[in-house]
């Protein structure tokens, strides 16, 4: 069974359609991604999954559950996460601390949890260090970590977006543009780290703008324009559509990089 | 009713001064002026004391609190709003420095013309009828001037060159200053403008209501309340907003007893700013 | 390090700052009721804009504390005039339903930020206060309620927690019911900006979509923090009820929201004491200001204007400031050194 489920969804704004029946299926374990050229729709798709929009129609199942229309933090719960381009919480602390707050927003939203100097706390609390630890070297931020996020380059900001995702144990993982602004060295490190996740078990799900990074990593992907599905199937076969080509025609050379 | 409606629109013309004042210097500095009010009141004040005092005649007292609210305003901008915008870290610093200025002011009013409260004869004395309602010739000059404040203002910020400095800075400062605007002298400009605006509404006004040092506050409070409702940095917004308050007013004040009027007209704004933030025109922020 | 000295340096400030308040001063001034009457409505005050720090936790600027100030006073008016309820009954009810009223109006005004959250909590205050003026004979009009009765005997189980105020030196009695208030408030502020939960709001601050994402649900506890905020300035707000006997509409208006803002701003809005800190130098120094008269509203202003100017991160960031500064520069420097 496919881990998330998306059919006919759409979102009307007015007149305008920015997601016109769309539905395609993520497998587990994989890395799919959204591409499409500006204005496609694909981060308004992206907002509908994660519940920061509300579908004009459509389903969404995750693991068999149907989650359209949940609030957002209900479905990050389900374990859906995603991650945005502002990303540290909290600028003032370091990389390690911001990873082990993430595990503990996490954990504790569900309850009152006043009294943090309990022992199950103190348990609590060696056990989100540990997983801190080990996310941040997963992701490559064994380096920075005692880093205060502040001053953090640009680089390892986004890596540190998705640290504080991965903090929220999440079973499909939804990365906003991961590749933006990157210089080659920066994409490939992003790209090891993402196929890290994916070896490690969470399923990715990418909307992304820069061909070269989605070629190399993903396991499939599904071109959106005008809101509509153009195309959908593994990269070789992307790369060779025609109406993927054509969609992309008129448009400066560097967006292609195909 | 027909009463209502007419006092509705002189209160309305007037408050547009005000609320066109604070939403201009809004616009151009993203400071909500807490002392508008208290640039009213000294405006009246002025006008009190050149007109009743000094005996110099009633264009004598608009030139005063003109030229005194622009001081006030470049001072303001110059000495206190300049540095706090580039410093702040939090637009709280500023927003607090604000309510700082405002009660500078007042304290200044108080020291400088005492508390009693300070009134004048009206402008020109005489009543008309018109329509089967009842004009006072007093009230109908001041609406008369203040809408002639209003258009030159208006015909100002579109038709002249500072004027239309202005209007870009309000849209994108960024942009603006990259296409080599003087943000800083504009700033002046806009803040004292507004000050001038808030003090010509003060000296109107004292000709029909009395002032005293303490009215600022509530002066405020009202000009808030317009800019609000219409959509804060938007001058269309601020004149619609006055007139909505001024006919408000009107009909509270001609069929419910006392304060209740204010009463409701909070309730109402609370529920109208829950559902439209940015107001009636205002652009839809966050 | 300088660090290993501090904790033990602070403890006994600390411990020497309570036994002043707690002890020599109330003891030294026990008859000069004017003292007595300043710091505990300093303390009080202090209680109340502990309330709005706690917003501004959550990254916003509530200028609507006097409102909750004013139901929780009326509310204690009302209660022990009207219904004959013991103070100690009246108090955490006051809080209690100036927290009510704050959770219903935050489920609507919370989705607000920056100056349009401001601007309806201002018109929040002044609706509040013209809400009590028009009350009629429930909220006795403009004159307000007179003739509180002052707290009465608490005993359980017949033994006496709190000998009626009447009987002993009221002012002193007062004294210690603000300081008592204080200090519970302190703790409880403190406690939760210390768990989770103020990690939570702390995070809302930040960046609420982010909170979001990981699964927060920020409409929550956005009501949460702001229904705390209110409870204490409904505490705060039946203290001065009851102390001053009577509550009147403009017993708490829209200066008074400002000044709660202002007292945090001076302390330090980083620091859970800051609110304590801005609200006792600048009351006080407000009194002490008093014989200049009308030259007394004119210096307060230059001051506030002062502070705004020149320590818009509050006077407890000063000290801390320039020690933490020295250490981040040294690391820069020998970063850059090394690199």
């Amino acid at each position: 069974m496919a881990l998330i489920e998306v059919r006919e969804l759409t979102k009307r704004f007015g007149g305008l359609v920015a997601v016109d029946h769309v539905s395609f299926d993520v497998e587990p374990g994989t890395i799919f991604t959204i591409i499409g050229p500006n204005g496609a729709g694909k981060s308004t798709l992206f907002k509908l999954i994660t519940g920061f929009l509300r579908p004009s129609s459509g389903k969404v199942t995750f693991e068999g559950q149907e989650v359209t229309g949940l609030a957002a933090h209900a479905i990050a719960r389900r374990g859906i996460v995603r991650t945005f381009q502002e990303t540290t919480i909290f600028k003032e602390m370091t990389v390690l601390e911001n990873v082990v707050v993430a595990h503990h927003l996490r954990g504790q939203a569900s309850a009152f949890g006043f009294f943090i100097h309990s022992p199950q706390a103190r348990r609590d609390e060696a056990g989100f260090r540990a997983s801190a630890e080990r996310i941040v070297d997963q992701l490559g931020l064994g380096t920075v970590k005692r880093e205060v996020a502040r001053n953090l380059p640009h680089g390892y900001l986004r890596g540190l977006g998705i640290a504080l995702a991965m903090a929220a144990n999440p079973k499909a993982l939804l990365l906003d543009e991961p590749f933006s602004g990157m210089n080659n060295e920066e994409t490939d490190r992003t790209v090891e780290m993402v196929r890290g996740i994916r070896a490690r078990g969470t399923t990715v799900l990418l909307v992304e703008h820069d061909m070269r990074a989605v070629m190399r990593i993903s396991d499939r992907i599904l071109v959106l324009n005008f809101g509509k599905k153009i195309a959908e199937g593994e990269p070789k076969a992307i790369q060779e559509d025609e109406a993927v080509i054509e969609a992309y025609l008129g448009r400066e050379d560097e967006e292609l990089g195909i | 009713m027909e009463q209502v409606i007419v006092n509705g629109a002189i209160s309305g013309m007037n408050y547009a001064l005000m609320a066109l004042g604070l939403t201009l210097i809004f616009a151009i500095m993203g400071v909500l002026n807490f002392a508008h009010g208290q640039m009213y009141v000294l405006g009246g004040f002025v006008m009190y004391f050149v007109y009743t005092v000094l005996g110099l005649g009633h264009v004598a007292g608009f030139a005063a609190s003109i030229v005194t609210l622009v001081i006030v305003g470049l001072i303001f901008e110059r000495f206190f709003f300049r540095h706090a915008l580039r410093m702040a870290a939090r637009e709280e610093s500023t927003m607090l420095l604000a309510a700082g200025t405002a009660l500078l002011l007042e304290s200044l009013i108080l020291v400088a013309f005492g508390e009693k409260q300070r009134g004048m004869p009206p402008m020109v004395s005489g009543v008309y009828k018109l329509f089967g309602v009842y004009i006072p010739a007093g009230r109908a000059a001041v609406f008369l001037i203040a809408l002639v404040a209003v258009v030159a203002f208006i015909l100002f910020m579109q038709h002249t060159k500072p004027g239309r400095a202005l209007r870009a800075i309000a849209q994108d400062k960024e942009v603006s200053a990259l296409q080599g605007v003087n943000i800083e002298r504009y700033s002046a400009l806009g803040f004292a403008l507004g000050a001038g605006l808030a003090g010509i509404a003060g000296a109107l006004l004292v000709s029909l209501l009395a002032v005293n040092s303490g009215l600022g506050t509530s002066v405020s409070i009202k000009a808030f309340i317009m800019v609000m409702l219409g959509g804060a940095g938007v001058v269309s917004g601020a004149i619609i907003g006055a007139f909505i308050l001024g006919f408000a007013e009107a009909l509270g004040y001609a069929y419910i007893p006392g304060s209740t009027t204010y009463l409701l007209i909070f309730a109402a704004l609370i529920l109208f700013l829950v559902i439209r933030p940015q107001g009636i025109i205002g652009k839809p922020w966050g | 390090m300088s660090r290993g000295l501090l904790r033990p340096l602070a403890g006994a400030g600390l411990a020497l700052l309570a036994l002043v308040y707690l002890v020599l001063l109330p003891v030294y001034f026990s008859h000069s009721p004017y003292i007595l009457r300043v710091v505990s409505i300093a303390s009080v005050l202090s209680v109340i804009s502990l309330g709005v720090w706690l917003t501004f936790a959550i990254g916003r600027i509530n200028i609507g504390q006097a409102a909750f100030a004013l139901i929780g006073g009326y509310a204690t008016a009302i209660l022990s005039t009207r219904f004959g309820l013991s103070y100690w009954l009246c108090l955490p009810l006051s809080g209690i339903l100036a927290a009510l009223v704050g959770t219903v109006l935050g489920f609507g005004i919370l989705r607000l930020r920056g100056v349009y959250f401001a601007m309806i909590t201002l018109s929040l205050t002044e609706a509040v206060r013209l809400a009590f003026l028009n009350g009629g004979e429930f909220t006795g009009g403009a004159s307000g309620i007179p003739i509180i009765p002052l707290p009465g005997e608490l005993s359980l189980f017949g033994v006496v927690l709190m000998p009626s105020f009447q009987t002993v030196n009221t002012h002193l009695a007062f004294y210690y019911l603000a300081a008592a208030l204080l200090i519970v408030t302190l703790a409880v502020v403190w406690r939760i900006g210390t768990s989770r939960l103020g990690w939570i709001f702390r995070s809302l601050q930040q960046n609420e979509d982010l909170a979001t994402s990981i699964g927060i649900d920020i409409a929550r506890y956005r009501v949460m923090a702001y229904a705390i905020c209110c409870f204490f300035g409904g505490i705060g707000g039946s203290y001065f009820a009851v102390s001053q006997q009577s509550i009147y509409p403009n017993v708490f208006g829209v200066p008074d929201s400002i000044f709660f803002i202002l007292y945090c701003f001076l302390g330090g809005l980083a620091y859970v004491a800051g609110p304590v800190v801005g609200t006792f130098i600048l009351f006080i120094g407000f009194q002490i200001l008093h014989p200049l008269q009308e030259y007394q509203q004119l210096i307060y202003a230059v001051l506030m204007i002062a502070i705004m100017l020149w320590l818009p991160n509050g006077l407890l960031s000063l000290r801390w400031h320039t020690r933490a500064d020295r250490a981040e520069l040294a690391r820069l420097e020998g970063r850059e050194a090394r690199s």
